[in-house]
């Protein structure tokens, strides 16, 4: 019975790998798509085969990612994508299920301090994180 | 407030409204030839790097530390463009040379003036490339040394002072902007070498139309200004600063447009211009002020025959300037 009880524990975490996974394309999907049809409302350079063309996807894979039936591309064809849509790079990734590798390397190098952070700024409004956020500073001129 | 990201300068106004925001990046391009012809608007070739002036403070002199702001490498008659990018919430943006308006030619002064219009308008503006010289007529933005009579602050005030870019962005009134979405419905080794400051001159001509403010004067909120000098270091000082290496040198123009590879032309046809300031059309170009010297300042100036030009209409928000190798563009 443990290993029946394994195999059930092992199938709800596919479950819920899988809600997240449909989720993330979903998601992820119809946000491309939906940026990208209101661009090409008003500039036919983003017709699907043109942007696929412009950040070096096939245009049947980049309608499969708008369409959901495939996971979100890797890191650096999303960051292309994003800059394509006039996008933020931070929240495709974010919208993919994926942090960008620059930011890992920046957790990385401080684990702690960043985790508790992070955790720290949860809940907080917009202008309480942007006050810990490093500005550009004026001098006299 | 103003934040660095990724080398491009990202201004917040959460005190005004959780909307109010916009970037500001410095774009690589090529630098059109200075021949009297008026030319199209030139790609963006990647954004120059920018850095806090305050990492490198050991290396800087205390002159330019004072200044705050951040930092960015250009060569020796290296072009440039600022681009703009803004979502729905307007800014009204002042930008200077060496403390001299680009749009107008006037002396530094924080605030905002409407006669002559002094600002530009976001997101109406995508782009500056120059000195607004004539109707729809800009000379392009030419990093030149400090000292040598090339600046538009040398031209117009007589004394190589300040160098470098300034500039303040107000953003809208929260009222107005409320009211507006409701009716549309939604280091020691520099300190002795101070001659080596940077500033910008005027180059060739191009077709640019700076746009008149459609809000009106009392639209801005002046209350809440985001202001910032961007010094500009020559490849010698920033490797020397930052221990990096700056960008590579931009193609001419000539193998640029030998190669096939397109112009832009822009227009916004709702939006008016505004008129050319008489005092920066009165500037020497680089290469007047060189001939006038006796010098050839400018190497590989000559002219080109453009047959490539894509047309832009209004896409707010977007950089379209940009090109990319294997980009499938229209002529």
């Amino acid at each position: 019975m443990i290993f029946g009880f394994t195999r059930q524990r092992h199938k709800k975490l596919d479950e819920k790998y899988n809600m997240y996974y449909v989720l993330y394309m979903t998601h992820f999907g119809s946000t491309i798509r939906t940026q990208r049809e209101s661009l090409r409302r008003e500039d036919r350079r983003f017709s699907l085969r043109q942007v696929a063309q412009r950040i070096g996807v096939e245009p049947a894979y980049l309608s499969k990612i708008e369409r959901g039936d495939v996971a979100p591309p890797s890191e650096a064809t999303t960051i292309r994508l994003a800059r394509e849509l006039g996008e933020n790079p931070d929240v495709l990734l974010a919208l993919a299920g994926k942090v960008s590798s620059d930011l890992q390397e920046i957790i990385r190098k401080r684990p702690q301090l960043f985790a508790e952070l992070i955790r720290q700024m949860r809940e907080a409004p917009d202008d309480a994180i942007l006050r810990v956020v490093r500005e550009v500073r004026d001098g006299d001129w | 407030m103003i934040i660095l990201e990724n080398d491009c300068l990202d201004i917040r106004c959460p005190e005004v409204h959780d909307h109010a925001w916009c970037g500001i990046e410095f774009q690589r391009t090529l630098r059109i030839p200075d021949d009297g012809e008026d030319h199209f608007l030139p790609p963006g070739l990647g954004c120059f790097p920018l850095r806090h002036l305050d990492d490198y403070a050991e290396r800087l002199p205390g002159e330019w530390l004072s200044r705050g702001g951040v930092i960015m490498p250009m060569f020796q008659a290296e072009a440039l463009w600022i681009g703009f990018d803004a979502d729905s919430y307007p800014f009204a943006i002042k930008i200077a040379t060496g403390k001299i308006c680009a749009l107008t030619g006037e002396s530094w002064v924080d605030h905002l003036n409407t006669d002559p219009q002094d600002y530009l308008v976001l997101p109406e503006q995508p782009w500056l490339d120059g000195y607004c010289v004539e109707k729809g007529i800009v000379r392009q933005f030419v990093a030149m040394p400090l000292g040598e009579g090339y600046t538009a602050e040398e031209q117009l005030q007589g004394a190589a002072q300040h160098g470098g870019l300034q500039i303040v962005a107000y953003p809208m009134k929260r009222e107005r902007y409320e009211k507006m979405s409701k009716e549309i419905g939604q280091d020691d080794y520099l300190a002795s070498y101070p001659e080596m400051d940077m500033g910008l001159a005027p180059g060739g001509r191009m077709q640019q139309e700076i746009y008149e403010d459609p809000y009106g004067l009392d639209a801005w909120d002046q209350r809440h200004p985001s202001r910032c000098f961007v010094t500009i270091a020559n490849s010698v000082q920033w490797m020397a600063i930052t221990g990096e290496r700056p960008p590579i040198k931009p193609p001419t123009a000539r193998d640029y447009t030998d190669a096939g590879l397109p112009w832009f032309d822009y227009y916004d046809a709702d939006a008016k211009a505004v008129s050319g300031s008489d005092v920066l059309k009165n500037l020497k170009s680089v290469k007047q002020t060189g001939e006038a010297k006796g010098g050839a300042p400018l190497p590989e100036n000559e002219s080109i025959g453009v047959s490539r030009v894509v047309s832009l209409q209004d896409t707010r928000g977007r950089k379209v300037r940009e090109y990319a190798a294997g980009e499938a563009v229209d002529s």
